[in-house]
């Protein structure tokens, strides 16, 4: 009996897990990217307007090539141990940060920034 | 604790250690941070309904220290500790509940509490909520991942109980 309700709580868990993760993949992209070490935000951009480079990120943790190219951003080469930064490619999504838990590093869009969307809002 | 039994925990770690080295040289398909199959884990379901609490938090704190040594990338060790923690507390307390033909139920509630102790470490040390958006991509990677590793550890649990281990 206990068994049963156990397993409609692990199914129900799952659907909601699916159904979480789609609504996250259809959350808006946004224009502005920020690129954090743990809690500091270390840049702001706004794709549209950077041009294409590459350029280095050094901290505590290691270091980090982040590229940008077409309005796109991603980490192109660290010296992480799993290198799972890297492989994860361009940020295209608000679901997805580029994340490199070994170096603390993280890449996401992000609300406004000092010429962001928000100061075109107000 | 005797002889005999410390020698057998001491075979399922060097197992589940192999087994991790060996996943680890297998590309991940998903290159999201924290979704991994976690072959190992066979182990860790299969001693949970084998051994003593005790035990089982000796071993599985052995494969996870000396994974990360030898995989290189102690950082990983806070996350899957936490994982770790969070998944063992909860699968200790489901064996009451939860019958061994039922064992990949465990196992499912087992990898689900595991991503979500890794998703609190890691925003811990990030300090970055959106990293939450990932949550729900780990719970669909964490209920297929357990039941796949519950379903192992029922197979090998038999087998291994007629071999008389």
């Amino acid at each position: 009996m206990k068994t049963k309700l156990l397993i409609i709580i692990a199914a129900a868990i799952f659907i909601l897990g699916i159904g979480g993760s789609l609504l996250v993949l259809l959350l808006p992209k946004k224009q502005a990217v920020q690129i954090k070490h743990g809690a500091e935000v270390l840049y702001t951009f706004d794709l549209t307007q950077e041009p294409d480079r590459t350029f280095e990120i050094k901290t505590d943790d290691g270091t980090n090539i982040i590229e940008i190219k077409d309005g796109k951003i991603r980490v192109s080469e660290a010296d992480c141990p799993d290198k799972t930064c890297v492989r994860m490619g361009w940020l295209n999504s608000a679901a997805m940060p580029v994340v490199c838990l070994p170096h603390h590093l993280v890449i996401e869009f992000a609300d406004g920034g000092e010429d962001g969307v928000d100061a075109v809002a107000e | 604790m005797d002889v005999k039994r410390l020698a057998r925990l001491g075979v399922l770690t060097a197992v589940a250690l192999i087994i991790f080295i060996v996943e680890l040289q297998i590309p991940n398909p998903f290159p999201i941070p924290g979704i991994k199959l976690g072959l190992a884990n066979i182990i860790t379901v299969y001693a949970v309904y084998r051994f003593r609490p005790v035990e089982v938090c000796m071993l599985v704190g052995v494969r996870i220290f000396l994974g990360a040594v030898f995989s290189g990338n102690m950082m990983a060790l806070l996350y899957s500790a936490c994982g770790s923690l969070l998944c063992l507390l909860g699968m200790l307390l489901l064996k009451r509940v939860i019958d061994e033909k039922h064992l990949w139920l465990a196992s499912v509630f087992g990898a689900l509490l595991h991503n979500t102790g890794q998703m609190a470490a890691a925003l811990l040390v990030m300090q970055t909520p959106s990293l939450l958006l990932y949550y729900p991509f780990l719970v669909v990677s964490g209920c297929l991942a357990g039941l796949f590793t519950g379903l192992c550890a029922q197979l090998i649990l038999p087998r291994l109980k007629k071999a008389g281990f």
